[in-house]
């Protein structure tokens, strides 16, 4: 770091205090310790791919793209009672023949094979990353009181990528649309990397420049004011509470920045730039010697996940989200928390409340508001039909009581049938059943109640014949068909809302001191966290969310420990963690246990079994400097007793003259036993690479 | 004409001979009564021990250089790393006269509170634990325990209980490191303050934490990678106990506790030295053990060095010698007319790294000037070298705590790994990176204590 300061005599020249237009006397003695340092570092990072499998959640890595899936179309249950009520032809024709469901008739010439690489491009990287950042500090003390931290990064990816560009698809049904609340910088084009857009169109985190493949922000800009056993701070900032690890028990303030390089960063940085910097204020207050209060107070900002398409992206680009961040005025919303901390000798304890957002916020389905009609062949069947409906509103047995979606329709055509339902007729959706339950298993959420939710409580569904199912069987017929009627594929559209919590925490430490060297110096923490009346997703994306108390306990141990005389002692950290409700990225559990489609029984009325116990995971984790900690090697595994492991050696090369070299390999294997769908490591396990960082600091 | 009263080796076998009856300081007479009556210790010692010009039969005096081509000279009163690096790296010493004024030797509020007790007949002893107590078994309320230490325990106490022999002490700091090739590798900027809790010059306990000796926090302001990383040391005044110890590391963005009990491994990248060093006690007095004085003896060394502020305005030494003529700082050495050779082991660490450590200790105010940590081989490995002094050079001064007085302190810290021929170069600076400085003050301790030594102190200076 080079540094300069600012001293008194310069100030007292008057140089300075020109310079920040400031009339201070020439002998003043409120800036008479001012001083302004700066430091900052460049650095290249890149994470080489060393999988085949590309991120399956984005369009050039979907499992399908590769594989031919036959799909059949079925006369709807609908319509079933105009041909084939109990007087109807069919059963006059066939008598006997359980009609009242979807899989029953087959719509013969409709049926077709589909491989969704016909349409969609697949993509071949080598490069999950590649990134040069900027970071600089400037601190300005002004007094021993006061100062002011602006702490700056900036972050350019040359895009270096084999990118899949949503303008690829735009022959087949005028390609993706999206509605009014629709932003075509994430769905239309080649990804955008940085951009945090939410519905509205906003960029709605302060004091943040973003744009496809930049992003430049504060993450922190504060003042602070220190006096006595006060500490006040206010402005953008991170705060962090709490002795785990990556376990966010008392980690409560800030939500997490997803963009860039997702949690795939070293270990033992844990979240060091991925909290999502808050306006915010806080007070912290040295009770007595041993008791500390922390509390602040800020604007609710969530949690940032990667774009669509980013190799990072999460969910699956099927879906367009809709994040009602502004318009549900969640940006309008304080949060606020205080936690007490205190130490005796060997023991300590401490305890937090927080009235916040969750910051990772909820899914359901919701309109899709894209008026596009159905097409092709079956489509237009389909679309005569609808037009044949006697319109709500034109009087007769469509006005009040019962309506009969079979003989009525609320709306002008399919297209806007479809506006009013979660779906959009367009390229780049679900293409078969098949790649509806092995994207549902995967997210964690069930295929067959999600598909009835997105029925049941979207009266636009119910238009286009669209009917509740009673198994797997029913409901991949009814997919296949509208998938067909679509002329290929459906998109889903979800909305992303918050709800507000109160989060109590407890937490207890104790320092072990033995004779037994191992023994001795151990650090046992024990944090727990619960939330009464938590919001969760549901796992059908339906409109009610799950609402339960959630519990959260993790036990970390520390300690230093020599191995080897030749090396300066190994640092070593345990912890586990269970949680009663959600995984450790907050999905409930209840939609854990999914199976593709081929492995589901026909019968089966829930496509997950869902966690009968708690979600539970292991950490361990090393640093074994070398002499002279010239050298630093490096291992972190995250673990879950489900069949995940998450394995991260790494190593650290400090040769001085402010350069540092960093190697790392993220190990991910979400398959060791049992059914995938049952571990939280699956989810990444595309996400295998090496990463190497060059940093140069000055 | 000087007549010579004691042949040329009495002062030596003398002080063989000390050692042996594990007799207290002094040659002519004991050095704790020339203490307790304020004189010059000049009377304790034969001319021999206390003028390196006769010492040396008139080939070296005050003002000269000791350098490759006279070292040999002089090679018995130098440590073997020091000799080596006058020897094979360039490295030159300029020599000064014998301070023969004790008060000059350490802080002023510190000598005060040593002759107070000498006074008042109190002198420290140890406890059944090992601690250090008053006569009358309370904790020890201030000042040198032993003015006349005459045990390897007594010596080590003396540096343990008080570090850097103020209430309070905050350093500025830049330790530059050295590749084995002479080239610059790092050069980092911390603050050090330490705030004795007992055994305070003041006689006071401070905020009644009976159970403490000191508070002690370190903060990096630089380099960029280890700006904000803050550590609070909490000593307890039980010297069997490691510290308690609450880290602030800029990755984790908060205030964890840490365990303690390594004490040999380097908290930054390049460094030689560990936390085990600083002092040459910088581990709980009774987690080492066996102390031995293995010989007393005159020597030479940093007793009363130069202060870096004739050099430049932020006290830094000018530097010469080394591969790139930068690894030595400029300093003088004065001929100590009787070092005790302190040898301890670190016998509450079993997988230490560290064999023994050797401490070359001034009698005259139980000060170290070097220290050698040797490894399991019993090879040489770090020497923790440092200066001590007024802080006071022709016309420019710095006032000590009482705004009177000058002030004393350590000047420089040069830790060298013998092995691995790596220099960490630490310069005492009147300012550092973050614009913390060096402070001499009494009266402030309420306020540095909410400054440096809370955790919502750490969690501040953890910047962002």
């Amino acid at each position: 770091m080079n540094d300069f300061h600012v001293r008194q005599h310069l100030l007292k020249s008057g140089a300075l205090a020109v310079g920040l237009g400031l009339s201070v006397p020439a002998s003043a003695g409120l800036f008479e310790d001012m001083d302004v340092s700066f430091g900052g570092f460049v650095r290249a990072e890149m994470a080489a791919r060393t999988t085949a499998l590309e991120n399956p959640n984005n369009q050039g890595g979907n499992y399908f793209n590769d594989r031919s899936v036959g799909r059949t179309a079925f006369v709807p249950p609908a319509l079933l009672p105009v041909v084939g009520g109990s007087d109807g032809l069919l059963q006059v024709l066939v008598p006997g023949t359980e009609l009242g469901e979807w899989g029953s008739v087959v719509l013969p010439l409709f049926g077709d094979n589909i491989r969704r690489g016909d349409e969609i491009v697949s993509v071949d990287n080598d490069f999950n990353y590649t990134v040069l950042r900027a970071e600089g500090e400037v601190g300005i003390r002004f007094s021993s009181e006061l100062r002011l931290i602006a702490r700056v990064r900036a972050v350019y990816d040359p895009t270096f990528y084999d990118e899949w560009d949503a303008r690829s698809v735009e022959q087949f049904n005028n390609g993706i649309e999206g509605g009014e609340d629709f932003d075509e910088r994430l769905y239309t084009r080649s990804p955008n990397y940085f951009d945090y857009i939410v519905a509205g169109g906003n960029t709605p985190n302060p004091l943040e420049w973003t744009g496809r493949d930049y992003q430049v922000y504060f993450p922190a800009l504060v003042l602070e004011y220190n006096t006595g056993d006060f500490n006040f701070r206010i402005g953008n900032q991170q705060i962090a509470w709490g002795q785990s690890i990556f376990f966010r028990v008392f980690d409560l303030p800030n939500g997490l920045d997803l963009r860039r390089h997702s949690i795939l960063d070293r270990a033992l940085e844990e979240f060091s730039d991925k909290r999502v910097p808050m306006l915010s204020a806080r007070l912290s207050y040295q009770m007595t010697d041993n008791i500390l209060l922390d509390s602040y107070v800020g604007k609710f900002q969530p949690t940032v996940l990667g774009n669509p398409n980013t190799p990072y992206n999460i969910i699956p680009v099927q879906f367009t989200v809709q994040d009602r961040y502004e318009q549900g005025g969640y940006d309008d919303e304080l949060v606020y928390g205080l936690r007490l901390k205190a130490d005796y000798g060997q023991w300590g304890w401490q305890a937090a409340a927080s009235r916040r957002y969750g910051p990772e916020g909820v899914y359901r389905w919701t309109k899709s508001g894209v008026n596009k009609q159905l097409t092709g062949p079956l489509g237009s069947l389909v679309n005569v039909l609808y037009a044949a409906k006697v319109p709500a509103g034109d009087g007769g047995f469509c006005n009040g009581g019962a309506f009969d979606a079979t003989l009525c329709r609320r709306y002008a055509d399919s297209g806007e049938a479809l506006a009013n339902s979660p779906f959009e007729a367009s390229p780049g959706g679900v293409y078969s059943a098949d790649e509806w339950f092995r994207y549902a298993a995967e997210v964690r959420l069930d295929g067959i109640t999600g598909l009835n939710a997105s029925i049941t409580d979207f009266d636009g569904s119910q238009d286009v014949y669209a009917t509740p199912v009673e198994n797997a069987r029913q409901a991949a017929a009814q997919l296949n068909t509208f998938f067909i009627a679509a002329n290929d594929s459906l998109r889903g559209h979800i909305e992303r809302e918050y709800f507000q919590e109160n989060v109590f925490a407890l937490g207890v430490s104790y320092v072990n001191e033995s004779d037994n060297d191992f023994l001795n110096q151990l650090i046992f923490n024990i944090e727990a966290q619960y939330t009464p009346e938590r919001t969760f997703t549901n796992i059908t994306l339906g409109q009610e969310y799950i609402r339960q108390d959630e519990y959260t306990v993790s036990l970390v141990i520390d300690k230093w420990h020599r191995f080897f005389a030749e090396f300066p002692g190994t640092y070593i950290v345990f912890q586990a963690l269970t949680k009663n409700r959600s995984d450790l990225v907050g999905r409930h559990l209840s939609g854990y246990g999914g199976k593709p489609l081929n492995e589901l029984e026909p019968t089966a009325t829930r496509a997950t079994t869902g966690k009968n116990d708690n979600a539970n995971y292991v950490v361990f984790g090393f640093l074994q400097p070398f002499p002279n900690k010239i050298w630093e090697i490096e291992f972190a595994t995250l673990f879950d007793p489900e069949g995940g492991i998450f394995a991260q050696p790494g190593v650290r090369w400090n040769p001085g003259k402010g350069v540092t070299v960093e190697g790392f390999y993220n190990y991910i294997n979400g398959e060791l036993w049992g059914n995938p769908n049952d571990n939280l490591l699956s989810t990444l396990d595309f996400a295998e690479e090496f990463t190497l960082r060059l940093t140069y600091q000055f | 004409m000087h007549i010579r009263k004691y042949d040329f080796n009495y002062g030596r076998r003398q002080l063989m001979k000390n050692v042996a009856m594990g007799a207290g300081a002094g040659v002519l007479m004991p050095l704790s009564k020339l203490f307790a009556a304020e004189q010059s210790i000049a009377k304790a010692y034969p001319d021999e021990l206390m003028s390196i010009e006769m010492y040396t039969k008139g080939k070296i005096k005050p003002g000269d250089f000791i350098t490759a081509q006279n070292v040999d000279v002089v090679k018995e009163l130098l440590d073997p790393i020091v000799y080596d690096q006058i020897k094979t790296m360039n490295r030159k010493i300029k020599i000064r006269a014998t301070e023969t004024d004790l008060t000059k030797m350490f802080p002023y509020e510190y000598y005060d509170a040593t002759m107070r007790n000498l006074k008042n007949g109190l002198a420290g002893k140890f406890n059944a634990d090992g601690n250090v107590v008053m006569p009358d078994g309370s904790n020890w309320a201030g000042g040198m325990p032993f003015p006349d230490p005459k045990t390897g325990d007594e010596v080590q106490a003396n540096m343990a209980m008080s570090w850097g022999r103020g209430d309070y002490n905050q350093y500025a700091i830049n330790d530059t490191v050295f590749n084995p090739d002479g080239s610059k590798g790092y050069s980092y900027d911390l603050v050090w303050a330490e705030l004795q809790v007992q055994g305070r010059c003041d006689g006071k306990v401070f905020r009644d934490m009976k159970d403490l000796v000191r508070l002690q926090t370190v903060l990096f302001t630089a380099t960029q990678d280890v700006a904000g990383s803050s550590f609070l040391s909490t000593w307890y005044y039980d010297q069997r106990k490691f510290p308690d110890l609450y880290g602030y590391l800029p990755q984790f963005r908060r205030v964890r506790q840490f365990p303690t009990n390594q004490r040999f491994e380097p908290l930054i990248p390049g460094v030689t030295w560990f936390l085990s060093d600083a002092w040459a006690a910088g581990d709980p007095m009774r987690t080492w053990g066996e102390y031995k004085i293995l010989e007393r003896k005159p020597m030479l060394g940093a007793f009363n060095s130069n202060w870096g502020g004739a050099d430049s305005d932020n006290w830094v030494h000018n530097v010469h010698g080394g591969p790139t003529g930068e690894t030595f700082f400029d300093v003088e050495y004065e001929l100590a007319p009787e070092v005790v050779v302190l040898e301890s082991k670190p016998v509450g660490y079993p997988r230490s790294p560290v064999g023994r450590r050797i401490a070359y200790c001034d009698v005259r105010n139980s000060l170290f000037c070097g220290c050698i940590r040797f490894d399991r081989q019993d090879k040489p490995w770090v020497n923790f070298e440092a200066g001590f002094g007024q802080y006071k050079a022709g016309d420019k001064e710095v006032k000590g705590p009482d705004g009177k007085n000058t002030a004393w302190s350590w000047t420089y810290v040069m830790s060298f790994d013998s092995q691995t021929r790596r220099m960490s170069r630490i310069a005492h600076q009147k300012e550092c990176t973050g614009g913390y400085q060096s402070i001499f003050k009494q009266g402030e301790d309420e306020k540095m204590y909410s400054r440096f030594f809370t955790q919502q102190a750490l969690q501040r200076l953890g910047q962002v």
